[in-house]
């Protein structure tokens, strides 16, 4: 009997374990990449969504492909007939030497058979070859933290390469550079490639956020000064633990991180902007806005603009703030902070009514509940 | 003569031993006969009620895909067949009243969510939808009051703090929809992402 015990009290710890390891690694394969920044080195979200002929198409279809550029577009972004045309031309030219382009329309929450008729009339117009997927829902959007529309993000051996929000003029150049040496061509100019970071590097940083995000501090933090002294160019390990100690209330700790950052990289567009944040939070306006300002200047970075816009209203420059906010709306209209910010702005302005506008459409850009959102 | 048999098998003499006999053979007879009665019809049973599960959660989950598609009809349609397979579905009922609510059928919405909570009293969602269509409907103090039943006991209510945010935005009070509104956020971020 006491063998019998001894045996079953094995078979329970042995049983209990497994159920700890997997209970304990299931509850982190669960949680979504929270990766909401610098993305270069992750490996790319898949997706299948149907094309303007109603087709599937996914990503994977793609894998053998030398590079797949991802192009998230709208028919009501300034810039993008102007993306869609620059990549049309690059696909014709270069789509058998190992280029793919996908198309990734991201019209509105819900997209309407009026919506497909107006996508497709643009695509017929600006004679678009390369597949045009409708991404309803904006799911796909969202799994890749796009910014600013357009935005383009290059995968290639199954890893984000390169991404590029909106279309600036340098930033553009540099990108169709980086994807003619990719394949193979001469470059037109001096290729300025993104830092790739070690595969355990980017692992120990994830595996922080995801303590982070479970409320475990110490982990998290311990996880990311690993991946910082494993990869001092690395930024986003810097901006993971800067945002760790600004949840924790430690905003003098957070700024040294992001002001080390800044040393590393110091025209890092992310790294500027959260900084700039930081420091119109913690009133230190006058900074906040020359660093916000400048951030600004470089690319089409969303967030720049909405954090300077936030400055300014600070500084008591309210018209200047709420011109900003609508450049920032007009940029990526499907981040709740622009309008979660710019209530909060008009909140303290006491103007309530706009106010309570802004917190509703934050909230319904929470929930992407088209069946709730009449 | 009368016989007993006993444990080891032995005949022995007994009172009644043609009765155990008889009952044993009758036993066996029964048992033999209704083996068909009582297997047979049971799995097809079980078969057919499967069948009809699976046709209304398929017909449910295809009008969901139809309405991610823009087809909101064709959902509509479909969310009806399923509650024809299963006149109980309360899940369908719900759907089909923010479906016919986002197709402007306000009466047909409010009658699919009264049915869904007459299926089931306490789905929060109906609630909610329903005070959706009384907004819609002009009916801002009827709709106050229903969403903020919808609040009591809600595990999800980040849904219903929206409507409740919509209802005091109509009534021009924005200092309680931003309230409501602010809720909402807060228990969306602390992770509600309650369905419907």
């Amino acid at each position: 009997m006491g063998h019998i015990n001894k045996r079953g009290k094995l078979d329970f710890k042995i049983t209990f374990s497994i159920i700890v390891f997997f209970v304990f690694f299931a509850s982190f394969t669960c949680i979504t990449n929270a990766q909401a920044l610098l993305q270069t080195g992750m490996a790319a979200p898949q997706f299948s969504l149907k094309n303007i002929e109603n087709e599937k198409i996914s990503l994977s279809q793609y894998s053998r492909k030398k590079a797949v550029i991802i192009l998230f577009w709208a028919t009501w972004s300034a810039n993008s007939p102007r993306a869609l045309k620059r990549f049309e031309r690059f696909y014709k030219k270069y789509k058998d030497k190992g280029i793919q382009v996908i198309g990734i329309n991201v019209e509105n929450q819900t997209i309407s058979d009026k919506d497909v008729g107006n996508i497709k009339e643009v695509v017929k117009k600006l004679q678009i070859t390369f597949p045009v997927l409708l991404d309803r829902g904006l799911k796909t959007f969202h799994s890749y933290h796009v910014m600013a529309l357009p935005s383009t993000i290059v995968v290639s051996g199954g890893k984000i390469s390169y991404e590029l929000p909106a279309l600036p003029i340098i930033g553009t150049e540099n990108m169709f550079n980086y994807l003619l040496a990719l394949i193979g061509e001469s470059p037109r100019g001096k290729v300025m490639p993104m830092h790739m970071p070690r595969y355990d590097v980017i692992a120990d940083t994830n595996l922080g956020r995801r303590f982070a995000k479970r409320k475990i501090y110490v982990m998290a933090s311990l996880l990311f000064e690993k991946a910082i002294k494993k990869d001092p160019e690395y930024i986003v390990p810097y901006i993971a633990l800067a945002e760790l100690y600004g949840s924790e209330g430690k905003n003098t700790e957070a700024e040294k991180t992001l002001r080390k950052a800044l040393s590393v990289e110091p025209d890092n567009v992310v790294t500027m902007s959260e900084l700039g944040y930081l420091l119109s939070k913690t009133g230190k306006i006058k900074e906040a806005i020359k660093i916000l300002g400048r951030a600004v200047k470089k690319n089409s970075y969303t967030p720049a603009y909405y954090y300077l816009a936030y400055a300014l209203s600070k500084d008591g420059k309210l018209k200047e703030a709420l011109k900003l906010f609508k450049k920032a709306i007009s940029l990526n209209p499907y981040e709740p902070a622009i309008y979660l910010l710019r209530a909060e702005v008009y909140e303290n302005s006491k103007m309530l009514k706009e106010a309570a506008s802004d917190y509703r459409k934050a909230l319904e850009l929470f929930l992407g509940d088209p069946l709730l959102i009449q | 003569m009368k016989k007993k048999v006993t444990m080891a098998g032995k005949q022995v003499r007994h009172k009644n031993g043609g009765f155990s006999f008889v009952f044993l053979h009758l036993f066996l007879y029964l048992y033999i006969f209704s083996l068909p009665v009582i297997f047979l019809p049971v799995p097809n049973v079980y078969a057919r009620q499967e069948n009809r599960v699976k046709a209304e959660v398929l017909l449910y989950n295809e009008s969901i895909t139809l309405f991610e598609d823009g087809k909101v009809d064709k959902a509509i349609e479909l969310a009806q067949e399923a509650i024809k397979a299963n006149p109980k579905y309360s899940d369908a009922y719900n759907r089909l009243g923010y479906m016919l609510l986002k197709k402007g059928r306000i009466n047909d919405a409010l009658d699919a969510f009264k049915s869904a909570m007459k299926i089931n009293p306490g789905l929060h969602s109906s609630q909610t939808g329903t005070g959706l269509a009384l907004l819609k409907k002009g009916d801002a103090k009827g709709a106050g009051a229903i969403v903020k039943k919808a609040l009591i006991l809600n595990p999800h209510p980040s849904k219903a703090h929206y409507v409740l945010g919509l209802v005091y935005e109509k009534l021009k009070d924005y200092k309680n929809a931003i309230k409501q509104f602010k809720k909402g956020i807060k228990t969306y971020r602390s992770g509600d992402n309650g369905t419907h």
